[in-house]
């Protein structure tokens, strides 16, 4: 399947070659074995036996047969990545016999989540000791550590997730506050963990290629952006929540301003102000939430999520509230219009950087207007959602398209596919079914992997090339074949072609979309608008394709250059077969998540059954009772229902 | 051994179907990635023998199908087989849509993939011969069987998602073998349209998709099968509101956009139009086709396989496997009908005078393809599909004809597009027998000489054009009579469609007559055929547009020099021609129509085979006036078919054989603007390049001049300027100098001392079961007095009564309210510096009675009218 072709200079035409008798030979073994397998009941055993043998067999396959003169590093390097692959795919699927007994479920380590967050930040702490004349043992031990976590993640993927909350971790912080040390994971949280986790290894080990200066620095960056990554991913305190979120923006705003190219200080700046705009809102109205938590409950602080969320608000306040969180959320995703810092931050980040903003930092957007707008404020939500559907099609999935199309920087062109592929997810969410939220969720994954792809595989023509203008390419499809073949996968995944994981996302959003009553009248053609932005992909994606791969050698400077490396390939082969995993079983993800969203779509639905505008709640701040999939409070809650003891804020008179 | 293999393959858990479509996957893999070390020899084995593997298989199948068929007749019979789960979705009411990999196999798929391995077998033979000197060779056969592939799940998708998948995977192959040389920017070009134009089809088929999801709450056949009904409900059958969007209301200023009648569609009406939609894309029919003509840029035989014997034909069989939702849409059906008419008369007059041999091709496909959707509009589904099998014989053949001369063609002129052209060709005949004659066959088929395979298709498409009447399906739905007050078709529509097939029918006969007898006959005026007086290095066939070295390569050769005559292509391009040529002249007899009397059941072969499968949908297709004064009818409609391929032929062989050419070129020179815009084609392409093309980079352009222009400009640089000139207000003030420090400071003072010296009469209400507690604000040396009084007290005497000195301690006022009553309470404050300030509040407590609050846990709360003075 590769798109391209290369120069022949070794004996393939060689019309009697040796190696035409082992494609017969081998041709014979399928045809035996086909015939072998007829017999159904020896069907069974051999594909229970294949099954087994899968992560083995295949990439023994990838180190016996790869096709171009690769050290045997890579090749068992691209064995290991093809075998942890199969062992995913073998061990998630729907059914699959776990290592444990049903019986006894595998004991759920309360450490764990932290252990996650905690062994990025002792990695940091421990670069901050190495000496930074030793650059091989930094990046050895980012490396060792970021594994470590990957590793580490394994448990998560054993337990069946289903409704409720695992992992929980409840330690009590500031008393006086109320404020705990509180980290849960779900089925939702448990793929953007998995794609954390996943995804930073990747970024760093290809950014190790590129990045000269300052390793110790960059190593430290990464790190600690690992550990508030995943840390804002689980907290489920709110006050525990911001503090990551904003941890979480600083390496960044590192990364892009030491390392990143010509305007890097300007794109640093936007995108921390931007960012921290919203943040700050959002800082004031957590503090408002936790100040009417304790004045319904009595005087008890609380900013656990959990409380939190049994908090009613009325109308006005809740708006605000609201808004406050979703701003803060909306420039993250980017929405339009506060998307303007992306294309900048992006183009101006290192390669490494880029890869870890598109895939994870992203998400966060997404995924805190999921789990806290969606779950704290839910007739805001629906409210607003029919207005922001349209925004998120008219302004995210077609603007962000056309505005993909008219750029000459492939890397600026990406941003604004992010954009797009963003509008999606975010489409997802206010449409609110459960197929377009578990889509939503699933897209997340998707244009972490996708996207990611696109930017590493960009970074590798930027460093050898030292421009990202499509104008400065063409013809690479001949100078590079098998970088060119892996660029027009991705893209092709990027577009949302069937098979790959793009399309499972957007179809799911899309039909989701259309069956969807929180949309008002509008449902219909918001899904039309979604689908019209398939056509839109294909046009900015091809056409970038065809500026950088077809045609002849224009460039006298494009003439000389050397196909993927293999550090390149082994950073982007985990994301490609991502890509077609996720395409072809995107039930691995689905059946872990379906619990979760069902969850999360059950609770929005109790409070805003009436459509197509809900009904806001109109008394006083109370609460109500706790969700029943919650995990059990550390202390004793508040009993629901209690009675107002302070003043009833509606009811002020000035 | 079937009954042994019937139980090795049970119906349910057909496994076979996996072996079929592993194949071309499997030769797809190895040749991609493997194929360049392997070299050509193993990389020709391994595609031919995929290839071979899966017609065997789809033979054994096609075997086993029909002994299941003739057990179960005349149930529709299934062969299925479940790969895995692949996702859900959401249906209407909230359901949950499973939607599996599945794959099935009936007696509509059966022909389908037998057609695909069985042609594409012998087109991957033809292609080892065609393509042999090109050093993408293996990457060549690998995109060719991953198209088998992709084509294969295509037509034995059991789901539209899965259909999806190798309709998008055809569309994605398509645009990689267009583009297969690669270096030429037109053939990039040329694919990206390709793809481009089938992805408007697909926005198409995913509307239809989340359509049926909303309406049938299923996407399997056999789901859709058995909630069509609910696409035409009895309660509101229009139930897609296209204006006002989604059946909102437009009010105020807007009220002028609210049509008195809301426009409404019934559900199947809009999947019929979003369905063929798609297929207007994958099978280039009218507004779609434009992306076919420059498809030829690709290899031939991609042109002979993708884009003429199976991928384009997607949409008819598309049409045929969902029939039973079609049918449902008068509407839909007419629409269908007409754009394939139209297509064809179009496409066919644009190839009257097309001198690229390939695009003469390309446009009568375009324009066969209409003649199929023809057939499909009008109900006549079976008929619509033989057309589809015929085709692909002698389309196919034709091609690969065409690619056998443009092979002996390239032999001096390498020039690809001059290598195609029919100005250059002529008396081939002598030089390439094998060619000239099933390219013969071919071209008698298509141009309908009675009793070949064309002539049995295209006459039985006419015919059931002109008595056809598709009335509404929707009737065993929802009723006769509510089904009458839907659309319906005029009775006028039958005649008009005929009349168009019929001169679409006169068009084809002259354009292949035209097209054979330039190539083949006449005198050979390629180069001039002799000894060649320096051996060229270039006897040999080059490499098509694709080598090592970037120059040139093929440095254009005089042509005047005498070089070796063309020469007849090697038995691996023959072969193929000679069977498809065959085929061409007797597939006919798989379903002579009009010979039904011969059958059983007056049932000819195919009819009788499909019949099952378009069981549901025929029950909504009338036969006018009546099947009985139908059937007379048949032979003189057959006459006038003839008299069609008549006139056609022998005006062309009056044109270009009795007067070479002159009649032609006279008129050509008579009306010269009428020539041109045939030759541009109409000029479709310039005009959706003025309108939609431009449109949309217009609409690209204005976004990416807002996005910079306006929303970064606000965002980005308004809200930096406003903070910049925030700073150099302050940085005025904050200047060192202490006057100014002085001034700021005595302003403040003043202002606090304002604060200090004005009292204020504020206080809080707090409310308990009717008792309201009213809390005063406190302040600096205040004195308090409350005076309440009812608010509906008739005499001031009440409220004198309450009326009492100032007290600085007094600072709570207690009041009881019963239910529905209200009380106006006046608080006045004295401060030390003996001002004054006072305000009033009515209370009022609402009726005991509140349901909606209490339902949502309010407690009674006062509503206050505020008046401060």
């Amino acid at each position: 399947m590769a798109a391209v072709e290369t120069p022949s200079n070794e004996p393939g035409t060689n019309p009697s070659s040796p190696y035409s008798v082992l494609v017969v030979g081998a041709m014979l073994l399928v045809i035996a074995s086909a015939s072998y397998v007829v017999v159904p009941e020896a069907l069974a055993k051999v594909l229970g036996g294949v099954g087994s043998l899968l992560p083995i067999l295949i990439p023994a396959l990838v180190v016996g047969a790869m096709p171009r003169g690769r050290s045997m590093g890579v090749r068992l390097a691209l064995g290991a990545i093809a075998a942890l692959l199969a062992l995913f795919v073998r061990n998630m699927w729907p059914g699959a016999e776990t290592a444990a007994d049903p019986a006894t479920p595998p004991v759920e380590s309360h450490t764990l989540l932290s252990w996650l967050i905690g062994l990025p930040f002792l990695g940091a702490a421990a670069i901050l000791f190495l000496p930074r004349q030793a650059p091989r043992t930094l990046k050895a031990v980012t490396l060792g550590v970021m594994f470590l976590s990957l590793l580490a993640s394994v448990p998560l993927l054993q337990v069946s997730m289903g409704r409720e909350f695992h992992f929980d971790q409840d330690v009590v912080w500031v008393e006086r506050f109320g404020i705990h040390y509180h980290v849960a994971l779900d089925g939702i949280s448990l793929w953007l963990v998995m794609l954390t986790v996943f995804i930073m290894p990747i970024a760093t080990y290809v950014s190790f290629g590129s990045i000269e200066t300052r390793i110790k620095d960059w190593c430290f960056a990464l790190l600690v952006l690992q550990g508030a990554m995943i840390g804002a991913l689980v907290a489920m305190d709110l006050f525990l929540f911001y503090v990551f979120w904003e941890v979480m923006l600083v390496p960044m705003y590192v990364m892009i301003g030491v390392w990143g190219g010509a305007n890097r200080i300007k794109a640093a700046i936007k995108f921390f102000l931007f960012t921290m705009t919203g943040s700050v809102l959002m800082l004031v109205a957590i503090f408002y939430l936790a100040y009417s938590y304790s004045r319904a409950s009595g005087g008890q602080m609380s900013f656990d999520y959990f409380e939190l969320q049994r908090v009613m608000l009325p109308h006005h306040i809740q708006m605000w509230v609201w808004g406050a969180f979703a701003l803060s959320f909306f420039i993250k995703v980017p929405m339009f219009p506060v998307h303007t810092w992306l294309p900048d931050a992006h183009t101006e980040a290192p390669t490494g950087g880029s890869i870890i903003l598109a895939a994870v930092m992203l998400k966060m957007g997404t995924y805190g207007y999921m789990r806290f707008c969606m779950g704290l404020f839910p007739e805001a939500c629906g409210w607003s959602a029919a207005t922001l559907g349209g925004v998120s099609v008219l302004g995210g999935i077609l603007y962000g398209a056309l505005c993909a199309w008219k750029q000459d920087d492939v890397k600026r062109l990406v941003a604004y596919s992010s954009v797009a592929h963003l509008g999606y997810v975010m489409l997802g969410l206010f449409a609110a079914t459960p197929a377009s939220m578990a889509g939503s969720v699933l897209q997340m994954v998707n244009h972490g992997v996708s996207t990611g792809a696109l930017f590493l595989l960009v970074g590798v023509i930027y460093d050898r090339r030292h421009t990202r203008m499509l104008d400065q390419f063409g013809g690479l499809a001949k100078v590079m074949p098998l970088y060119s073949a892996l660029f027009v996968i991705v893209a092709l995944s990027s577009v949302g072609l069937p098979g790959t994981n793009g399309f499972v996302g957007e179809f799911m959003i899309i039909t989701g979309t259309f069956v969807s009553n929180r949309l008002g009248h509008v449902n219909g053609i918001q899904a039309v608008g979604a689908a019209l932005g398939v056509i839109l992909a294909a046009l900015y994606m091809l056409g970038a394709v065809q500026k950088m791969f077809f045609g002849k050698v224009t460039n006298p400077e494009n003439k000389k250059l050397t196909d993927i490396n293999g550090r390149e390939l082994i950073a982007v082969t985990p994301l490609i077969g991502m890509i077609f995993i996720v395409g072809l079983f995107p039930n691995l993800l689905l059946e872990p998540m379906s619990g979760a969203i069902a969850r999360i779509h059950d609770d929005y639905s109790v409070r805003t059954e009436n459509n197509p505008a809900p009904k806001f709640y109109a008394g006083p701040i109370k609460l109500q009772a706790r969700r029943p999939e919650a995990p059990k409070p550390l202390l004793k809650a508040p009993p629901a229902d209690a009675p107002a003891t302070d003043k009833a804020p509606a009811a002020e008179g000035h | 051994m079937l009954k042994f293999l019937t139980t090795l393959f049970p119906a349910g858990d057909f496994t076979l179907l996996a072996v079929i479509l592993g194949m071309p996957l499997l030769g797809a893999i190895v040749n991609g990635i493997w194929g360049k070390r392997l070299g050509k020899q193993a990389v020709k084995t391994m595609a031919l023998s995929v290839m071979g593997i899966a017609f065997a298989a789809s033979a054994l199948t096609f075997l086993l199908l029909d002994r299941e068929a003739s057990h179960h007749a005349p149930e529709h019979v299934k062969l299925s087989w479940l790969a895995w789960k692949w996702m859900s979705t959401t249906g209407g009411r909230g359901a949950s849509v499973p939607i599996e990999l599945k794959f099935s196999v009936d007696a509509l798929s059966g022909v389908m993939m037998l057609v695909i391995t069985g042609i594409g077998f012998l087109i991957h033979l033809y292609a080892t011969a065609y393509m042999e000197k090109d050093p993408g060779f293996h990457r060549f056969f690998a995109y060719l069987n991953l198209f088998v592939f992709s084509m294969l799940v295509l037509v034995l998708a059991d789901n539209l998602p899965v259909l999806f998948v190798g309709w998008e995977g055809v569309g994605l192959c398509s645009y990689l073998l267009i583009g297969f040389w690669y270096k030429n920017e037109a053939n990039a070009t040329a694919g990206k349209k390709a793809f481009i134009a089938n992805r408007v089809g697909d926005f198409g088929l995913l509307c239809a998709m989340f359509l049926l999801v909303q309406y049938t709450g299923a996407l399997d056949w056999n789901g859709i099968e058995n909630g069509a009904g609910s696409l035409v409900s009895q309660a509101d059958p229009m139930q897609v509101h296209l204006w006002p969007i989604g059946g909102g209301q437009f009010q105020g200023a807007l009220s002028f956009l609210q049509p008195k009648t809301p426009l409404m569609i019934t559900g199947a009406t809009a999947v019929g139009l979003m369905l063929f939609l798609g297929c207007t894309g994958k099978s280039a029919q009218v507004p779609l086709y434009v992306w076919l003509p420059d498809a030829m840029a690709g290899p031939t035989p991609v042109s002979a396989l993708i884009h003429a014997a199976t991928m384009v034909t997607a949409g008819i069989y598309l049409v045929c496997r969902l029939s039973f939702v079609f049918v449902l849409s008068p509407f839909t059906m007419a629409v269908i009908a007409f754009t394939g008419a139209f297509t064809a008369l179009f496409a066919a007059t644009i190839a009257l005078v097309q001198n690229d041999l390939k695009k003469v091709l390309a446009y009568s496909t375009v324009s066969q393809l209409g003649y199929m959707f023809l057939g499909v509009g009008v109900g006549a589904f079976s008929a619509g599909f033989f057309h589809v099998l015929t085709h692909a014989f002698f389309k196919a053949c034709l091609f690969l004809g065409a690619g056998s001369v443009i092979h002996a063609m390239h032999a001096r002129i390498h020039d690809d597009v001059k290598s195609q052209d029919m100005r250059y060709m002529g008396g081939l005949r002598k030089y390439m027998p094998y060619t000239f004659w099933t390219f013969g066959a071919a071209t008698i088929a298509i141009i309908g000489f009675p009793l070949t395979s064309g002539f049995f298709s295209k006459d039985e498409i006419l015919f059931k054009a002109f008595v056809n009447h598709p009335v509404n399906g929707a009737a065993t739905h929802m009723g006769a009579t509510a089904a009458a007050k839907l659309w319906q078709q005029p009775a006028w529509i039958g005649p008009v469609l005929w009349a168009m097939g019929f001169t679409t029918a006169v068009l084809t006969a002259f354009y292949m007559s035209r097209a054979f007898i330039l190539t083949f006959f006449g005198d050979f005026k390629g180069w001039t055929i002799g000894k060649p007086s320096v051996p060229s290095h270039h006897d040999a066939h080059d490499a098509h547009g694709d080598d090592d070295d970037d120059e040139e390569h093929h440095h254009a050769e005089d042509l005047k020099k005498p070089g070796l005559a063309p020469h007849e292509s090697p038995w691996q391009m023959t072969v193929p021609l000679m069977i498809l040529g065959t085929l061409s002249l007797a597939g006919g007899f798989l379903n002579p129509a009009l010979f039904a009397g011969m059958f059983k059941d007056h049932k000819p072969p195919m009819d009788h085979w499909l019949e099952p499968v378009f069981e549901e949908a025929s029950k909504a297709i009338q036969v006018l006036p009546s099947a009985e004064a139908a059937h007379h009818k048949e032979w003189p409609l057959t006459g006038a078919a003839f008299v069609a391929f008549l006139i056609g032929t022998a005006t062309a062989y009056y044109f270009y054989i009795t007067s070479k050419g002159a009649p032609a070129k006279d008129m050509a020179g008579r009306a010269p603007w009428l020539h041109k815009l045939l030759l541009d084609k109409w000029r479709v392409d310039e005009l959706y390049e003025a309108t939609v093309w431009n449109g949309t980079d217009a609409l690209a352009d204005t976004a990416i001049s807002a996005d910079q222009g306006f929303f970064d400009a606000i965002l980005g640089r308004l809200t930096a300027l406003l903070a910049a000139a925030f700073g150099t207000l302050l940085r005025v003030v904050q200047n060192g100098v202490v006057h100014v420090y002085a001034g700021a400071m005595a302003v403040g003072v003043v202002f606090i001392g304002w604060f200090v010296v004005v009292p204020r009469a504020d206080f809080v209400v707090q409310e308990q079961n009717g008792e309201y507690l009213l809390e005063a604000a406190p302040g600096m040396g205040y004195a308090y007095r409350w005076i309440s009084e009812p608010a509906n007290a008739k005499d001031a005497k009440d409220a004198k009564a309450g009326e009492e000195k100032f007290s600085p301690t007094s600072t709570q006022l207690k009041v009881h309210l019963d239910p529905d009553k209200s009380q106006t309470v006046r608080l006045e404050v004295k401060n030390a510096f003996g001002l004054g300030a006072s305000r009033n509040v009515t209370l009022t407590r609402p009726p005991a009675e509140k349901p909606a609050l209490e339902k949502l846990g309010a407690a009674d709360l006062p509503t206050m009218k505020l008046g401060n003075n």
